[in-house]
Formats: structure tokens, sequence, C-alpha cells
């Protein structure tokens, strides 16, 4: 949390070399206080097991010395020490981008043998100024930065740019078509893992599907805080209804309701009628409806369940994200609001029982419900949002 | 006529889908579409019951299935047009 109105948003998205099991690229995001954050970018020699343990040791140890304010130079001593030596190569090798924001947007990058981060501001690409030193034999590139809201830096390993080697092109793109395709994607509407997604993307289907290296995409940007608010079951106590619909609609934002008989109800409360749609344009979803003054209306278990499926891919392979980005069902819809464009969310959950539900012939129950909310709140969390449960 | 047929959660896992495009082609075959105000509806409140539930202007209806579809659509709505 930059301050009440900003908020450094980190996000990454990577393709393993073909055929292995494990990614050599390695990411590590730490937020040491409030006004910190500090992502790493690091490729290990080779691919497979042995670059997935350099990687893994140089971004963990960079990010926690970092944190803890130590210099560039002792923490580049401190990995050269420690990076176990491959026996084939006779090298201890890994590369690595430090990105490090502090207050007032300060920005500084370090890096070290990863293809040069580049920026987008205004929508158009910058390239940073940066200087070089010599670390126990490495030259390290440092540039500083004041960023200004919507900044967007743009980290990756090498695996993109030699995307399309031996497949569709025989030297791989460059940076500046990169750069250029960055630029061409670029939305301030994306988040930071949407844009690494769409970007390593690209790359895979320059790889022809068949990935010649691992392929990392680690952006970093500033931007305005959003707030979202879902509302799911009545209350408990019926009279506590209106205290719970007042608010939430108090709330600013973008608001959600999600429930058959929680829309019947907010449709009483704002006098406004409930028009829904007859299309199911999934199948497995329930098709959404329309309040007026109600940004989405959903039914709700089924759809919640869906969006519980899209948040753990969220944090996993990422391989529902052109799903979530074009389907326009409830659960999309939800998914994009909640994992894309807000970095607060607010649930307001009623704990009713549903009469109607306890049935021998339904599988709905109170404790799904509960589970629900649990769970996507804790993968919201996960993927950084600030998020907020009442129950009533 | 208004029909609804319900897409609350309880009705979605038992098959409004299905009843729905069910609900589409009989209209479609009786030539009905002036006749017939086809909507959804959240939940009318008998999720309990097995089957979809579907309201037919004031009149609830329950235990809708793929199998007494026909019958249910002959009796509450064709003999009422």
């Amino acid at each position: 949390m930059m301050n009440d109105r900003y908020i450094v948003e980190a996000g990454y998205h990577s393709i393993n070399h073909f055929g292995e099991e494990l990614c050599g690229d390695r990411v590590e995001i730490v937020k040491p206080d409030e006004d910190t954050t500090i992502m790493v970018l690091s490729d290990g020699l080779g691919s497979g097991v042995k670059a997935n343990i350099l990687s893994t040791l140089t971004s963990k140890m960079l990010s926690t010395m970092v944190a803890n304010n130590l210099s560039i130079k002792e923490c580049v001593k401190a990995v050269a020490r420690t990076l176990p030596i491959c026996k084939e190569r006779q090298v201890a090798y890994s590369t690595f981008t430090i990105i490090k924001v502090s207050g007032d947007m300060f920005v500084e990058i370090y890096n070290f043998d990863n293809p040069t981060p580049f920026l987008v501001h205004d929508g158009k690409i910058v390239d940073l100024d940066y200087s070089s030193s010599i670390v126990e034999g490495k030259t390290i590139y440092h540039a500083k930065y004041h960023a200004s809201v919507y900044d967007t830096f743009v980290l990756m390993s090498d695996g993109v740019k030699y995307a399309g080697v031996g497949e569709t092109l025989n030297f791989g793109w460059d940076l500046p078509q990169i750069k250029n395709y960055v630029a061409n994607i670029y939305s301030k509407y994306t988040s930071s893992q949407g844009l690494a997604t769409e970007l390593v993307a690209k790359c895979d289907a320059l790889y022809n599907a068949r990935p010649g290296d691992d392929t990392t995409v680690a952006v970093l940007r500033i931007r305005e805080r959003n707030q979202a608010n879902l509302l799911f079951g009545p209350a408990t106590n019926k009279d506590d209804d209106e205290m719970m619909l007042s608010l939430f609609f108090s709330k600013g934002g973008t608001h959600i309701v999600s429930g058959g008989t929680t829309s019947n109800i907010v449709s009483r409360y704002l006098n406004k009628p409930l028009i829904l749609d007859l299309d199911y344009v999934d199948k497995e979803i329930p098709p959404t409806a329309k309040i007026e003054g109600v940004d989405l209306v959903t039914e709700g278990i089924v759809t919640l369940n869906k969006v519980l499926v899209y948040a753990e891919d969220y944090l996993n392979s990422n391989a529902l994200y052109f799903d979530r980005q074009y389907n326009l069902d409830g659960a999309s819809q939800i998914a994009m609001i909640l994992l894309e464009e807000a970095t607060d969310i607010n649930f307001f959950v009623g704990c009713a029982v549903n009469p109607a539900h306890q049935g021998e012939d339904t599988h709905i129950n109170i404790k799904i419900k509960m589970k629900i909310v649990d769970e996507l709140a804790g993968l919201l969390k996960r993927a950084g949002k600030n998020v907020k449960i009442s129950y009533y | 006529m208004n029909v609804f047929v319900c897409v609350g959660s309880s009705c979605h896992l038992k098959g409004s889908y299905r009843i729905i495009e069910l609900m589409r082609a009989a209209i479609a075959e009786h030539h009905l579409e002036d006749k017939v105000t086809f909507k959804a509806t959240f939940c009318v409140g008998k999720c309990g019951v097995a089957g979809v539930s579907m309201k037919v202007d004031d009149e609830i209806i329950t235990g809708v299935t793929e199998n007494n579809f026909d019958e249910v659509f002959k009796k509450h709505i064709l003999a009422k047009l």
C-alpha cells in the first residue's frame, strides 16, 4: 500500500522449456513494509531441476537481502558464494533482475544478464537510463526512476527474446519487436499478471507451443486502487437485511450481488425490477440478471464455485486467463472484477439458511457457502488483494 | 401468458438449462411466440422439491423434468391458452 489512492501491483507468468516439469525461471515478490515492494526474476543456467534450484536460491536470497537493505555488492557476493557449481559446465550461474519500489514511487532496477527491463509510460515505451558497475566480475546495470501512476515495468527472462527460434523464426524476435508488441497490447485496465500472461502467450505461439527455453515475464506497475463489493446471501436475521444492504451500497466501487434470493431482496430494497437473462452463455453457469443500480447480478453458489476455480487457476498456471477475459457468463465476469480490476474487495456475507435448500434433493447447504467464501477470500489475499469479510 | 423457468442455484443443478431448451422448442413448435412471454427467474422458493420449478403467470409448478416436460407443457400452458 503506497498510500490511500495508489498501490503497487506485481504479477508474472512463466512457461517451461518443452518437456520439463520444473521451470528454471523464478520470480519472488516480497513486501517488507507497507511502502516497499521488491520483485526478483532469476533465470538459472540450463533447464529443469538444476536451473530451478539455481534460480530459486538466487531469487530468494536476493529478495530477502534487498528487503533488509543490504547493498547490491553484498547481495551479489553472497549469491556468488552460495550457488552450487554445475559439474558439466564448471560454473555457478543464474541471471537476475531486481526491481524495488519504495515510498514516493521511487524505483530502482538492477539487472544482470536478463534482457534489459523497460517501462510503459502513458502507453508508450520508455527506455530507462542504465549505468553499469562490476561486482564479483559480473556487469550489473542499475537504473533509478521516479515513477508516476500507471507506469508499468516489464522484466523478462531470455526465453522471451528467443521465442520462435527453431520454430517460426530464425533468430527469435528482439527487444524492439517485443517493446512494440507490449505497446500494442498495453491497456491500463490490464493487470500486471494479465499483461505478463498475454506476452508469454505470444511467446508460446511463436514457439509453436514447444518452448525452447523457460520463458517468464514479470510486470510491476503502480495503479489506482479500485474497490469491489460482493453481496452473497440474505442476513441470518431478516431484520438485518436492511442494515446489511445500506452498508453494502454505501461503499464506493463496483457492486456485485450473488444469489437468487439475495437479488430479490436487493430488488425490493432499491425498488427496481430484477430482470433475468434467459440465455445461458455457458451451460454450466446460470444466466446473469440486471437490477438498476447494481453492476452485476448473478446466481450464487454455482457461479461462485466457478469463480473459485478461476481464482485457483490465477494463482497457479493461469491457463484460464483468456477464458476469464472473454467469456461473458456470470462467473467469468465476477472473476474479471475480483482478479483483474479490484485491489480492495469487501464481502458482505448473509448467513441465512435458505429453507428451500434444505430438501433432500438439493446439494446446497450453508457449510458449502461459508467454505466457498473462506477459500475465495484466502486465494484473493494470496493474489495480493486487500480483503474484508463481514457476516450478517 | 408469462412463463418463467427458475435458474436459481438448486434448479440450475437439477437441469434448468435443458428445460429452457425444451420450452423454447415447444413454444416454436406450437407457434406460441405471440401468446407466450418466456423468461427466466431466480429462486421461487421451492428448491426442496425434485425437478425444476416454473411459474406460469402466478401459478408455481414444481418438479419439472425432461421426462414429464411434455405433460407439464400440455397441462399448464397449452390447455390454458
